[in-house]
């Protein structure tokens, strides 16, 4: 499957006709994936935004004494791309019902981070699907296994 | 078998209400910001009619910005050296580090702007695992958010790693 929908860079300006159709949905098909490339101001948006005052997610030299090699995407922040990356495939009228996500490894500013999901259960009564997630940064490091239940609409 | 890494009074303390409850307005411009500062700028964020058109009562918030919405403002002078704020009740475990693993959240019922949300947060679970790099405590905070008519909206379990 082959579509301009293949990837997008996930702004969350979905339409409601591209929703997925329940139907002709079936497990193993895949989403378009999406592409976030945060940088600093990205980081600092979504700390003060968040109320998060951590300081790992702003002073380089603090990260780098906690260990890190830079100061790293918010764990929050990716879990509500995650929740986006569904969202937006799923269109308005669907609803998000679940979403786990682990935190594996982090992301830095100035990477490219992919996230891709699979259906893996379709129940075509009740409308609700079931996803498998995953997010990379573009050379291949796994960031956050992931997954989410959404209900689509029935009718 | 290694050493208990839960002391047996922490153990005791599974179930208990470690902050709330707390009731705060979700604000249209604070879940606005929020959903810009995602980069998720959903029509049903930001749009009467299109929240409408999809089914919701007005706005909506986005799914996890519940959680930033209960945060209370709180004095600089309580910020520890790592920027995190000074907590009231502290798990004692027999640990260096807490690191975040990860988070699985229930949506229930749509956080529309406006609602007055309530959140209470549980110690839900301490469990000892055992993994690759030794012993680990699995340590589970869910936190509970309750609408102004009474509705569960929302469920979120925080998952720490301490070792």
């Amino acid at each position: 499957m082959s579509t301009d929908t293949d990837t997008h860079t996930g702004t969350g300006k979905v339409a409601a006709a591209a929703a997925p159709d329940l139907a002709s949905l079936e497990a193993g098909q895949q989403l378009p994936t999406m592409h976030k490339f945060p940088d600093e101001a990205q980081l600092f948006l979504y700390s003060a935004a968040s109320h998060n005052p951590h300081r790992i997610h702003y002073d380089r030299e603090y990260a780098r004494f906690e260990g890190h090699d830079d100061i790293i995407v918010h764990g929050p922040l990716q879990g509500a791309w995650l929740t986006q990356f569904v969202t937006d495939w799923a269109g308005p009228a669907a609803r998000l019902l679940g979403v786990t996500w682990q935190n594996r490894a982090s992301g830095l500013p100035g990477e490219e981070l992919v996230f891709s999901g699979t259906v893996t259960s379709v129940d075509s009564e009740t409308g609700i699907v079931e996803l498998e997630i995953a997010e990379h940064t573009s050379d291949g490091r796994l960031l956050m296994p992931a997954t989410a239940r959404v209900r689509l609409p029935t009718a | 078998m290694s050493e208990s890494l839960i002391p047996a009074e922490t153990l005791e303390r599974v179930g208990e209400v470690l902050s709330g409850p707390i009731t705060t307005v979700i604000d249209r411009r604070e879940a606005q910001r929020y959903a810009y500062a995602v980069g998720d700028e959903n029509p049903i964020y930001f749009d009467e009619v299109a929240a409408q058109e999809a089914g919701y009562r007005t706005l909506v918030a986005p799914p996890t910005y519940v959680t930033h919405a209960v945060v209370q403002p709180r004095t600089a002078a309580d910020l520890r050296t790592d920027g995190l704020y000074r907590e009231g009740t502290r798990i004692r475990l027999r640990v260096d580090r807490v690191m975040f693993g990860g988070e699985e959240w229930d949506f229930l019922e749509p956080v529309c702007i406006g609602d007055e949300i309530t959140a209470t947060v549980r110690l839900a679970a301490l469990d000892q695992k055992e993994g690759r790099k030794g012993s680990f405590v699995r340590q589970v905070r869910e936190t509970t958010f309750v609408n102004q008519f009474g509705d569960e909206v929302a469920r979120s379990r925080m998952i720490g790693i301490a070792r």
